[in-house]
């Protein structure tokens, strides 16, 4: 729709100066071209901001992708608690009407994904080395400020084509898939899982986690506990290579969140961790 | 369903046993080393930048260490993992770190026999069956609420902090 009036705004500045065409307007004319482009690269911009629902249904095709490399883990309790510590992260956040869902992945490598429109998702891999919900809660918050900010949606835009992100965006949203659109930027914002953000964006999740994890009542250390414990894991281990490829390293991580929390976080000292309730989950309890 | 729990109950009672415990660490800063886990505890020694430690064991945000036979605490964030000897420069394990993430094209990448590989993240397989089971999974706002209250967490308010300064 929207873009339809691009185009007419474009057809119609074009058709003007066409009409009072002599070579003693060539001035004008180029102005009219000008403004012209102007305003088409105004509508264009606009259109390009993709509405929630679409943000939404961008999210599920991706995480129909990653599910397909996937599968859920079969574990009803485990699920319920990571969409607990989750749903209430994502409740102390400026989007908490999101349709926020978690769930962990049975795979071994060790890893976590955030999708546009509230997907995450942690691999067992990953939770396995992890001691408290203090540090499951770091880690989704972590990916939880990956889509607040938008930044796989904002990748995918940035390298998709611009007729492409305008078109999905202007298109209603399909109950089934099945969209040639919608396909394209859902397999461009798959791959983006190989090859990763940019570092700034990891850095930025990271600074946003820890606050999110301390607004919501926990530890705020959970999430530089938990890059600790994989600083410790033998870097050579093939679970880790996705991860250390498409993420900033370890020690840079630590370093910021040290120079962010030190001193600024002194008074959350002794804030529940709640290693036993994680424990009692995990052990089927 | 029993057999993946059990799996995985498996999994965590190995991760806490090892992770860390005598994990060799550094400290990055001169920092105290604290009779218990509070800052206001008492001071047992002054440890300098780039002493050795043994980490055996983490409480928030402090780290029990072991160094020359004294066992007390320092905060998590003054330690690197890893030996400050072979780490001048920010070299040592880092530059591994490094070599893993600077891969870009993809090209560099052995992808091994692995659920998550990258092949299956470049030519997708949508499972939309996965999808409506994992919506079956989402919690709602009160649900989250409850969870919350059960385990004694108060909400608070903190705004986001910016980026610090570059060095």
């Amino acid at each position: 729709m929207k873009f339809n009036i691009a185009i007419v705004i474009l057809l119609s500045t074009l058709a003007l100066p066409a009409s009072a065409f002599d070579f003693g307007n060539m001035d004008n004319l180029k102005d009219a071209l000008q403004k012209a482009k102007k305003v088409n690269d105004q509508v264009k911009k606009a259109t390009e901001d993709v509405p929630e629902p679409k943000e939404i249904e961008m999210g599920g095709s991706i995480a129909s992708n990653l599910l397909g490399a996937a599968p859920l883990l079969k574990n009803a309790a485990v699920q319920k608690y990571v969409n607990d510590v989750g749903r209430w992260l994502a409740l102390q956040t400026e989007r908490p009407d999101l349709p926020w869902q978690f769930a962990v992945l049975d795979d071994e490598d060790v890893n976590a994904f955030a999708s546009p429109g509230g997907y995450i998702f942690i691999t067992k891999g990953l939770l396995m080395h992890m001691k408290s919900e203090a540090e499951l809660a770091g880690v989704l918050a972590h990916e939880i400020s990956h889509v607040l900010r938008k930044h796989h949606l904002n990748a995918i835009k940035k390298g998709a084509r611009t007729e492409l992100m305008t078109e999905f965006a202007s298109e209603a949203v399909k109950e089934k898939g099945g969209n040639k659109n919608l396909i394209k930027l859902a397999n461009a914002g798959t791959e983006l899982y190989a090859r990763g953000l940019d570092k700034d964006d990891e850095f930025e999740a990271d600074r946003m986690g820890v606050v999110i994890a301390a607004r919501a009542g926990y530890d705020p250390y959970g999430l530089p506990a938990v890059l600790q414990t994989l600083q410790s894991l033998n870097a050579k281990d093939t679970k880790l290579a996705l991860m250390f490829k498409t993420h900033p390293a370890l020690a840079d991580r630590l370093s910021l969140l040290d120079q962010l929390m030190t001193g600024r976080f002194d008074s959350f000292e002794g804030r529940p961790d709640l290693a036993e309730r994680f424990a009692a989950v995990m052990n089927g309890k | 369903m029993k057999l993946s729990g059990l799996m995985l109950a498996a999994g965590l009672a190995l991760a806490c046993g090892l992770a860390q415990a005598g994990e060799t660490a550094y400290t990055v800063r001169p920092t105290a080393l604290k009779e218990k886990p509070y800052s206001d505890a008492k001071t047992l020694d002054n440890l300098g930048q780039n002493a050795k430690v043994e980490i055996v064991g983490r409480r928030g945000s402090w780290n029990k260490i072991k160094v020359n036979d004294t066992t007390g605490w320092v905060k998590m964030l003054s330690l690197r993992l890893g030996d400050a000897a072979q780490k001048t420069g920010d070299t040592g394990f880092k530059t591994l770190f490094n070599v893993a993430s600077t891969g870009g094209s993809g090209s560099t990448m052995t992808t091994g026999v692995r659920g998550l590989s990258e092949e299956k993240l470049h030519n997708p397989q949508p499972n939309p069956q996965a999808v409506e089971a994992m919506h079956r999974l989402a919690v709602s706002k009160e649900e989250a609420q409850q969870f919350a209250q059960a385990g004694k967490l108060a909400a608070g308010k903190m705004d986001y902090l910016p980026a610090p300064a570059a060095k």
